[in-house]
């Protein structure tokens, strides 16, 4: 963007320095003098505008007119360069003449782009693996808590879900699920291996690439196999300083609230409820029926319009010594929903230093974050749509001295409902949490000769966390105990070292290229927590005391390290190539890691991958396709961080459990037992993904069309789940299920993933599209021996990943509308004439009795959908025009089912609870209804409707989002003059606009809780509309 | 590039948790290691459900919990799920005490520095309890596999038929007794004793086949040899069944059980709590309602057996009152007798005939041993009193029916008698004479029942003398579902048999 301003202002410190450096020119080359140039710019016969046109080694520069017309000064001796977006930069040396006419060629510039593969860097278009280049002008626009949420439709096969609470990470997969416990990539940070979460600004990032398939992302081995990202971030650019500023504001909003119903509505709902089951009504409501005194919409006072705000300055520089970058950064969310905020301030120095064969450089993130949310594991999602209208979030007459004493609403004895106040949540239980990180890498790079270079590599990141809970006195729902004050802290410590040697070679000879790395990586990760906490704090004259110390009741601690592990690893990669034609790829890892046993601790991991660019054979001529490469790969690559979370560092050792108590004596007096109380497995080692791909990457239409689609199918082996195991064993793991961890189910992911570009930049009106699509087929292959019959794992009542079937699917009742006659519920028999329904009432709920033993229970449940969307794709859409431009993308989810939990609340109509405004329910007057009847759950009838394990609840998510439109303004000439800003844009911007969707949840970009979980939306925080507006500027 | 170097590197020992190979080099950790074996009692399987499978399923208890899966499996033989947790869990614990013991055994012997003296006691008490926790499974399911060494997820060995198992419980209470001490200082009461083994060897015996002379020899130790003077009967029959006179001089082996007002848990292993049980859970699921969650109680049947014989002085039996609550168990009436605290009138139970699901009535009988009235008013979830597992009463009656198996009959006579005269009835001697082996044993049947009932040793009782059938359900309309040749053993649990193709069901499930 940068190199397209005009500079035609220099600051007067420059001219005068130029000024003399041009007069010592002058009088030492007398021959060439300054004279003035004009010429026209054009391609494929039409006039090119906005090209800009320097003097080589100097500063000056124009740009061409709207007629590609183009007038500079400079010496008959000078080259002059040309360039422009799209187009091969030209150099044309003068030669004295005064006028140059200039043709440009059009490329697909990613084509030559330099793509970091993971200990090396290739040309874009001899890439043999799946490899995904983030353009990250779209990216930066949205305005993300992480770098991944910004990434959401913006490339094929990897799929985000966002979660909006502030400094919330998202869920990101990449080529689907193959793993029943960790779907997250390994990200790799200019070389060092570190999470990209909340505490990275992503303002800081230059690039992003993804590692799909086995070829790009074998090189890293036992941890490669969900995917690698690799993040570049930003260096400074040969030249003079440059001080980078950018600030942005966003006020930020719910999308959608429930439309529940006001206290009229709902009182005389409840008053039909209750007499639909001869039920009396509670004394709350009858008082209030025909004169509501409180009319209160919880969502209203929960909900509060939030804001983002982001903030950087940047110095940047370098020279062909060297080049330097510092930036400060600062990141705040200020949540749309009330007491919940994350701020972020970070610092990054990247720097380079060269002497003759040696390079010397780092890169390093300071990073702080900090953060607030309420406790009490409410959520307040759930709570506001629940809450009955007619009672106020806080009133004097709610006050108990003891148990309320600041009176905040929720049922009482007349109105017994049991919503929690999500606003006494907030005030009573607070949670303050502070994460400070470091994150960098510093590196030697020696030259051996002009093919070998050696590179030292050593890397840390380490973080600091730290979370503090208070619970002051009362509570926030009806009838609960009132729990005692108290204070706890909790502290972690992180730290990840890296050391890595490796060797790069490139050498070509004749029509034979050939280039790769090899070396050896050695990693250390360490994570060790304390806690304490300590109930009944001390409150004098008012003031509470919020120390552990200062509190009055017994202290209480623990401690550990949940993580201690090393890894070290011998890497390669040979790339070879023939005439450009034919390209050889063969990358490996040998990786040991302490986790494994002697079993298992070396593993092989390897890819192999061909390519050939049919378009360079002789026998290809086409005018439509420039250039046409198919390409192949095959690798096994392995995951450890399962084995992890799952198993923890030493998940092969038995160890010796202290907590059995022996009894003896006449006094009883218990003694300490220790034995060993788990089996352990000795065999647990990584899973394993046998990945395949077939791709091709094809430019057309003089290279304003660049497709590059892929076939893939993944196959993962050895996937960690829990087993049962004999009990004749004596395992003793205290929860009384018998069960060990073993390396025994499969997964297998298939799909095609397609990305589509046009550019057109020929006029003054330059733009760009970009589509792409991804379909992921996830099946279970297989789950261990779960014991006999049982081919599946479930989860909760409903959600169960069942052999054939794709992971964590819909398992449930089937529903067959409503029950419109009691004649239909004594005709609703089994074959042997049994009543399968015989407590509903005509206005409840059929459900099929799919084994026919006429009841309904478990064993009728049945497959009846995914949580995996069939189709997702996205849409990226960017034009420029004078001084405009403008960003567009869309993001399209198609093809899955979400569970509604929170209209299950809403619809159950349980406990006095609000309802949906829009509910219809069953009368006999009122038959044409998909709501049944409106009753109390003391009838089972209306019990029975409630089912959680019923479709009821399941709805079509797919949807279509404008995820982002920016528009941007870069300010004219005149302004630059007077501010001695070189350029500047200011931009307006809206995200997540407006979306189409049948769900009539909050959001149907549900993140689910964990992979098991992917489509239950309990309360999903959902993703935040957000109105911005900013300043970029460089000076 | 430092390749040798750095393999070491990947050796990294927990630091939170030490491991099996750690801690078994250090003498001081071989106690640690017994005491886990004795903290096995307080597992579900043995503190609670055992005794629905060998008190409710019998034919003096049966069910009425609002659970139907406790009525159908455990009072009425309708047996489904093989894997059901309140039946596998009695199934769990016993490998879990064996797991510990095989741990015990399998280190004991190897460490250096530890006295052969302590070796020997220790591995003694590991036999013991091993022995202990195969007898229930030989009793209870008969044909299981033999798990002798420290388990591996690899072992998978076969089904070893119940003559094999009880030959190994024998092979093991044999080795243990002559090593075990015979009695232990005041810290130490409650662990295993070489009466302890020989008691349960005799036991073994009689279970296995009946073998009279092996069991009259190992129980002649207690009896008429060394043992003798060691044990003898509590003056007052109650004291066996209290938490104030745990561990007296009829104690053979008690379930050494503690209360921890705090603790928060089910059973013995959960890493990281402070909040540890070392109780029994049983007196709250036996206990009468409101108090308890009475998911078992007792038939009136044995109350009638009791009462058909006074005292010498007149009075009704003693031990009907320590056995059972119910209306009368003050020989007064409801109006005299004290249920936690409150008489049985005021407590309001209903007079609906019957025991309707639910309801506590009139005619309710509750099994009163485990319980605590006696100290508390209510009950909490553990309870510290101990189980008297095996009492010098049932060794005397057992010794009896030992001599009588053999034909000697004539001096079985005087270890009935010193039973029913602690009860305060006329010596047997006086009152049936001279009965044949047959008769005698039928008296002994009778004996037995008075004697033990609600104890967790009735269904043992009826297996070894064969009365195991649908004929009970005279007394326990459960037993119309009994199956002879498949209900006397449980099924094994299916996970087993899923996970090792070694294992066979028992026959006929």
């Amino acid at each position: 963007m940068k190199s397209k301003l005009p500079q035609k202002k220099f600051l007067f410190l420059k001219v005068s320095k130029l000024v003399f450096f041009l007069t010592v020119l002058f009088f030492s080359q007398i021959c060439f003098a300054q004279q003035s140039i004009t010429g026209n710019v054009s391609a494929n016969d039409s006039a090119l505008t906005g090209v800009t046109v320097q003097v080589k080694g100097s500063t000056t520069a124009t740009q061409t007119d709207r007629s590609g017309n183009f007038t500079i000064t400079a010496n008959g001796n000078s080259t002059l360069i040309f360039s422009s977006v799209g187009y091969a930069t030209k150099d044309v040396a003068v030669n004295n003449r005064s006028v140059i006419d200039v043709k440009l060629e059009a490329v697909a510039k990613e084509m030559n782009a330099v793509v970091v593969i993971g200990y090396q860097t290739v040309l874009k278009k001899d890439l043999t693996g799946a490899t995904s280049v983030i353009n990250t002008e779209n990216s930066s626009k949205v305005i993300g808590n992480s770098v991944v949420e910004q990434l959401q439709g913006l490339t094929p096969g990897v799929t985000v879900r966002t979660g909006g609470a502030p400094g919330e990470n998202a869920a990101i997969e990449i080529r689907g699920v193959a793993s029943f416990t960790d779907a997250n990539p390994l990200y790799v940070i200019d070389g060092k291996i570190a999470d990209a979460n909340s505490t990275i600004n992503s303002d800081d990032i230059a690039s992003i690439q993804i590692l799909k398939d086995a070829s790009a992302a074998a090189i890293y081995g036992s941890r490669a196999a969900n995917g690698v990202v690799i993040i570049t971030t930003k260096k400074g650019k040969s030249g003079p300083a440059v001080v980078h500023f950018s600030a942005k504001y966003g006020i930020q909003q719910i999308p959608k609230k429930w439309d529940v119903m006001d206290a009229a509505q709902y009182l005389q709902t409840v008053k039909t409820q209750f007499a639909n089951s001869n039920a009396q009504l509670p004394a709350g409501i009858a008082a209030q029926l025909d004169n509501p005194t409180i009319n209160n919409n919880w969502q209203d006072d929960i909900y509060r319009t939030g804001n983002t705000q982001d903030y950087n300055i940047g110095i940047s520089g370098g020279s062909e010594n060297g080049n330097y970058l510092i930036s400060g950064s600062y990141f705040k969310n200020l949540g749309d929903l009330v007491a919940n905020d994350f701020e972020r301030g970070s610092l990054r120095i990247n720097t380079e230093a060269k002497k003759g064969r040696l390079t010397v450089g780092e890169n390093m993130v300071l990073s702080n974050s900090d953060g607030n949310n309420p406790g009490g594991g409410i959520n307040a999602f759930y709570e506001a749509p629940l809450s009955p209208p007619v009672i106020a979030v806080q009133d004097k007459s709610y006050v108990d001295p003891i148990t309320n004493p600041a009176g905040w609403g929720f049922g009482t004895n007349d109105i017994p409902v049991y919503t929690n106040n999500y606003l006494a949540v907030a005030a009573l239980d607070h949670i303050h949490y502070n994460y400070a990180k470091i994150v960098g890498n510093a590196y030697v790079d020696f030259k051996l000769a002009k093919w070998l270079s050696y590179r030292f590599n050593a890397g840390i990141e380490a973080s600091f966390d730290y979370t503090k809970e208070r619970r002051d006195t009362g509570i926030w729902r009806y009838a609960n105990q009132l729990p005692s004050t108290s204070i706890s802290d909790d502290r972690e410590t992180f730290t990840n070292f890296l050391i890595e040697h490796t060797l790069n070679f490139n050498k070509t000879f004749r029509d034979h290229s050939i280039n790769g790395v090899v070396g050896y990586s050695y990693q250390q990760e360490k994570r060790t927590y304390t806690s304490a906490s300590r109930l009944n704090l001390n409150t004098i004259n008012g003031t509470t005391y919020t120390t552990i110390s200062s509190a009055l009741g017994v202290p209480s601690s623990g401690g550990g390290v949940s993580a201690f592990y090393r890894l070290q690893g011998y890497l390669g990669r040979i790339n070879y190539a023939y005439k450009d034609k034919y390209l050889l790829t063969a990358s490996g890892r040998i990786d040991q890691d302490s986790r494994f046993g002697p079993n298992y601790r070396t593993g092989d991991f390897y890819s192999i991958a061909g390519s050939w660019r049919i378009s360079n054979e002789a026998f290809f001529k086409s005018n439509l396709i420039n250039d046409l490469k198919l390409r192949a790969s095959y690798g096994q690559l392995g995951i450890s961080s399962s084995l992890q979370a799952l198993g923890g560092s030493w998940p092969i050792l038995g160890y010796i459990n202290n907590n059995q108590r022996a009894i003896y004596g006449v006094n009883q007096t218990p003694v300490i037992g220790e034995s060993q109380a788990t089996i352990n497995n000795p065999d647990l080692r990584w899973e394993q993904r046998n990945e395949t791909n077939i791709g091709l990457d094809a430019f057309l239409l003089n290279n304003r069309i660049s497709v590059t689609a892929d076939v893939y199918s993944n196959e993962s082996k050895g996937v960690l789940v829990n087993v049962p195991i004999a009990f004749y064993l004596g395992a003793d793991i205290g929860n009384y299920t018998a069960t060990s961890l073993a390396n025994a189910a499969s997964i297998r992911n298939q799909g095609v993933e397609l990305t589509v570009t046009y550019r057109n930049y020929l006029h003054a009106l330059h733009w760009d599209i970009s589509v792409n699509g991804t379909t992921i087929s996830n099946k279970v292959i297989s789950v261990g021996n779960q014991g006999s019959g049982i081919n599946y794992i479930e989860g909760t009542d409903f959600i169960r990943s069942q052999v054939g079937h794709p992971m964590a699917a819909w398992f449930m009742l089937k529903t067959d509308g409503i029950f419109q006659t009691q004649d239909q519920i004594d005709n609703y028999v089994n074959k042997a004439g049994v009543k399968i329904q015989p407590n509903a009432k005509p206005g409840d709920i059929k459900y099929i009795d799919l084994n026919g033993d006429g009841t309904i229970n478990n064993d009728d449940r049945q497959f009846v959908g995914s949580p995996w969307p069939k189709f997702q794709g996205g849409l990226q859409f960017n034009a420029t025009y004078k001084s405009f431009s403008l960003n567009l993308q869309l993001v399209g989810v198609f093809g899955y089912k979400i569970y509604d939990d929170i209209r299950r609340n809403l619809d159950s109509y349980t406990q006095l609870t609000n309802f949906r405004k829009d509910i219809n329910p069953w009368t006999s007057t009122n038959t044409n209804t998909s709501d049944p009847r409106l009753g109390l759950v003391t009838d089972p009838g209306i019990n029975d409707n409630n089912r959680a394990e019923s479709d009821r609840w399941l709805e079509n998510a797919s949807y279509l989002r404008i995820r982002n439109v920016q528009l941007a303004y870069l300010l004219p000439q005149i302004f630059m003059k007077r501010s001695g800003f070189k350029n500047a844009q200011i931009f307006v911007s809206g995200q997540n606009l407006f979306t189409i969707t049948k769900y009539k949840g909050m959001d149907p970009d549900v993140e689910g809780a964990g992979i098991n979980q992917r489509g239950l939306d309990n309360g999903n925080w959902p993703p935040a509309r957000i109105i911005s507006f900013g300043i970029s500027a460089d000076f | 590039m430092v390749i040798a170097g750095c393999t070491k590197k990947l050796d990294i020992a927990n630091p939170n948790a030490p491991t099996s190979e750690d801690v078994w080099q250090t003498p001081g950790y071989a106690q640690l290691g017994v005491n886990s074996m004795y903290s096995t009692y307080h597992r579900v399987g043995l503190c609670r459900m055992q005794f629905f499978m060998n008190i409710i399923r019998s034919d003096e208890g049966f069910s009425t919990s609002p659970n139907g899966a406790l009525i159908n499996n455990f009072d009425q033989f309708v047996v489904t799920d093989y894997n059901m947790f309140e039946r596998r869990a009695f199934y769990e614990d016993c490998y879990v005490g064996i797991a510990r013991a095989n741990q015990v055994l399998d280190n004991v012997p190897n460490i250096v520095g530890l006295d052969d003296a302590s070796k020997s006691q220790f591995v003694a008490e590991a036999k013991f309890m091993r022995g202990l926790f195969y007898y229930y499974l030989a009793e209870y399911w008969g044909n299981v596999p033999l798990q002798l060494k420290t388990s591996l997820t690899t072992d998978l060995p076969p089904t070893s038929p119940r003559a094999e198992v009880f030959a190994q419980v024998e092979k093991d209470l044999s080795e243990a007794a002559p090593a075990l001490p015979v009695s232990y200082d005041a810290n130490n009461v409650g662990r295993a004793t070489r009466g302890a083994a020989y008691a349960l060897l005799g036991k073994a015996y009689l279970q296995d086949g009946n073998q009279y002379q092996k069991a009259a020899d190992a129980l002649q130790w207690l009896t008429e040899g060394d043992g003798k003077d060691v044990y003898k009967l509590t003056p007052n029959y109650r004291d066996n069944f209290v938490i104030t006179t745990e561990n007296n001089s009829e104690s053979v082996f008690e379930f050494q059980n503690a209360l921890n007002p705090s603790d928060n848990h089910d059973d013995d292993v959960n890493s990281g709590s402070d909040n540890l049980n070392y109780g029994s859970s049983i007196p709250p699921f036996f206990a009468p309602r409101p108090i308890g969650f009475t998911d078992g109680q007792a038939r009136r049947w044995v109350i009638d057996t009791m009462e058909q014989e006074k005292t010498i002085g007149g009075q009704r039996d003693p031990r009907v009152a320590a056995t059972f609550l119910f209306d009368s168990t003050d020989v007064r009436g409801p109006d005299f007798t004290m249920v936690y605290g409150q008489t049985w009138t005021s407590r309001g139970y209903s007079n609906d005939p019957g025991d309707p699901i639910g309801v506590a009535t009139n005619h309710t009988v509750y099994f009163r041993k485990f319980l605590n009235d006696f100290t508390d008013n209510g009950e909490s979830f553990h309870s510290g009193n101990n189980y008297r597992f095996i009492r010098y009463a049932d060794v005397l009656l057992l010794y009896a029916e030992a001599l009588n198996g053999i034909g000697r009959t004539a001096d079985a006579y005087q270890y009935v008698d010193r039973v029913r005269e602690r009860a305060g009835l006329q010596k047997l001697s006086v009152v049936k004479p001279n009965l044949n082996q047959q008769d005698f044993l039928i008296q002994l049947k009778h004996e037995r029942i008075c004697e033990l009932s609600g104890e967790g040793h009735r269904w043992e009782d009826l297996d070894r003398w064969g009365d195991l059938s649908p004929k009970l359900a005279s007394r326990d309309a459960g037993f119309s579902n009994f199956v002879v040749g498949k209900n006397e053993l449980l099924p094994i649990p299916q996970q087993d048999i899923d996970y090792n193709p070694n294992l066979k069901q028992n026959p006929g499930w």
